[in-house]
């Protein structure tokens, strides 16, 4: 009985003692930031410190359901999701599908689709943006089929968000493509031909049988792609300057790509701690409410 | 016939998903102010040197100082990718292997952070970074990603089928928790454990908003990292496109041969969690 007890403290002890600089950081810096970032939503910055913070209570947030802007940052990442999320797919599936063959050299093209995925996102996009400017290869190409973009793709508030969709969607193609490539491997070749004897065409066979397994996998994008656009800074940052080209919306002037993450460092910058943390509690539970409505479609599957 | 046609789809794929690195390169060895030419094969020897040049890396290199930048990435990613491996590593094995007050319901308090958008993070951190003191320091941009929950549920996973057995065989022999870290879990995830390292090492090298956000672009050139030095070039330089082009490369082409040569680890890295989450 004794040495049970010692036994048991042991593992305690030692277990502990292995999780404990782990836990430390995920304490300090990932577990008490959420509690914190709710004081510090209820703050405004009064002086020139950092230290300087009064407490304000729920000013922030009464001043965020009234900011045009923010609404807008939403609207505009909600275009963004809507956007990469179903292009990224079917990217990725079509590359998938190329792949899912007996071809010789089929590992290169893998490899090559992979490959932009590992690269920096603040360089990939640099590189997009002098390709979109106006007279890059990319406008230069355009206006071969009379399609005149003076400004760049980039500075045209109609094509920025689409401009800065399309590399990114390119860039992380190959992330899903192994995921669909595993999951079309998976998929047992009697099915087909079970369909084939029994007439259906291969159209019928792409949405009644590859489609509907490969659910699971699309759901985990679909999750993915709407933290990517919560996420979604870099590629801003990168691509257009102050978050895109003017867009007036009554005597709001609003930019073009000022997704809710780049309005977030812009407050960030202008030192509205207190606002931009209300901000992110915002995000934060808009997160959570993702991950519920996906954990109950889930639910449902089963 | 359907070799043709599967191939021409995997070209043009190719062609589309590539071009952007590839004109990259190209315009990286420009001569100054040609990069909007269309000519990319010269046609003679003589018009070879007038098109390239390798002037631009040096420049890069030496005078804008992107080499001390380049170390100064290197030093971040990887103190930060060898620590945050280390302590998954630590943790992964006692989340496998021991039993202990609070384990599973710490497990699923760990899980359910994967949710949290990143972003939510930057005020909060950014914050007591600046309380710390730590502010435009190399602290700041490693310690506070060192907690790696991806790490502990890839290494969980993995050291659970290493067999009890081994375990038990090596106490009776008298080896205590770290022999059995470093004679048996070590090398028996080691694949596990590098692949955990160069997911870690990626991220920190891109890590930009991150790294902007904790230094002082008056005052950290002296740990400024590759991206921020960059985003900092881009303001300047903006016109001078193939300066910006082989900065870039400085980023690019370690990882894409680092890429090539390793990667299974990358691939399944970043696959892992989708595959068993």
């Amino acid at each position: 009985m004794l040495s049970n007890i010692t036994k048991k403290t042991r593992d305690n002890l030692v277990s502990y003692a292995l999780l404990s600089p782990f836990l430390i950081i995920f304490i300090v810096f990932l577990a008490f930031p959420i509690f914190y970032s709710l004081y510090l939503s209820m703050c405004e910055k009064t002086g020139y410190s950092i230290s300087n913070l009064t407490f304000v209570g729920i000013k922030n947030y009464s001043i965020l359901i009234h900011d045009i802007e923010f609404w807008w940052s939403l609207l505009l990442t909600f275009c963004y999701a809507a956007m990469t999320i179903p292009g990224g797919i079917a990217l990725s599936l079509l590359l998938a599908m190329l792949l899912n063959n007996k071809l010789p050299g089929k590992t290169i093209f893998r490899s090559a689709f992979f490959l932009p995925n590992v690269l920096d996102l603040l360089v990939v996009g640099i590189i997009w943006k002098l390709l979109y400017s106006g007279g890059g290869y990319i406008t230069t190409f355009l206006s071969f089929f009379g399609i005149s973009m003076k400004s760049g793709i980039l500075g045209n508030p109609w094509t920025a968000l689409l401009g800065i969709a399309i590399a990114m969607i390119l860039k992380g193609a190959g992330f899903g493509m192994i995921l669909f490539l595993a999951a079309l491997q998976n998929i047992p070749q009697a099915i087909y031909e079970a369909a084939d004897i029994d007439g259906a065409t291969k159209t019928q066979q792409f949405f009644k049988i590859t489609l509907p397994l490969l659910k699971p996998i699309i759901l985990f994008m679909v999750i993915m792609g709407t933290m990517a656009s919560l996420n979604a800074f870099t590629e801003i940052y990168a691509m257009t300057d102050n978050g895109g080209p003017v867009v007036l919306l009554g005597n709001h002037t609003l930019g073009a790509t000022k997704l809710t993450g780049y309005y977030l460092f812009s407050k960030w910058q202008n030192h509205e701690y207190g606002y931009a943390a209300a901000m992110s509690y915002v995000l934060l539970i808009i997160a959570v409410l993702i991950s519920l409505i996906n954990s109950y479609i889930l639910r449902r599957e089963d | 016939m359907k070799k043709f046609v599967l191939y021409t789809g995997l070209i043009l794929s190719g062609i589309l998903v590539m071009f952007p690195f590839v004109w990259m390169f190209s315009t990286a060895f420009k001569i100054p102010g040609t990069a909007l030419k269309f000519q990319l094969f010269p046609h003679s020897i003589a018009e070879f040197h007038s098109m390239y040049t390798l002037e631009n890396f040096s420049k890069v290199w030496h005078e804008m100082n992107f080499s001390t930048y380049f170390i100064h990435s290197l030093i971040v990613a990887g103190t930060a990718a060898f620590f945050a491996t280390l302590f998954a590593m630590l943790a992964g094995y006692a989340f496998a292997k021991k039993n202990f007050f609070g384990k599973e319901k710490l497990y699923y308090l760990l899980l359910s952070t994967m949710m949290i958008p990143g972003m939510m993070y930057m005020i909060p951190q950014f914050v007591i970074i600046v309380k710390m003191g730590w502010y435009n320091t190399y602290k700041a941009m490693i310690i506070p990603h060192l907690a790696s929950v991806f790490g502990i549920l890839l290494l969980r996973q993995f050291i659970e089928t290493i067999p009890d057995s081994l375990l038990e065989a090596a106490r009776i022999d008298g080896a205590g928790e770290i022999q059995i870290l470093r004679r048996i879990i070590i090398p028996l995830a080691f694949p596990v454990i590098i692949t955990l390292f160069l997911m870690t090492f990626l991220f920190h090298w891109s890590n930009f908003l991150w790294q902007l956000v904790v230094t002082d672009p008056g005052l950290s050139a002296n740990i400024r990292t590759l991206p921020v030095a960059l985003a900092l070039f881009q303001g300047p330089h903006g016109n001078e496109w193939e300066l910006m082009m082989a900065a870039s490369c400085f980023s690019i082409v370690p990882i894409a041969i680092l890429f090539l040569f390793a990667q299974k680890f990358f691939i399944e890295g970043m696959t892992q969690g989708a595959v068993k989450g």
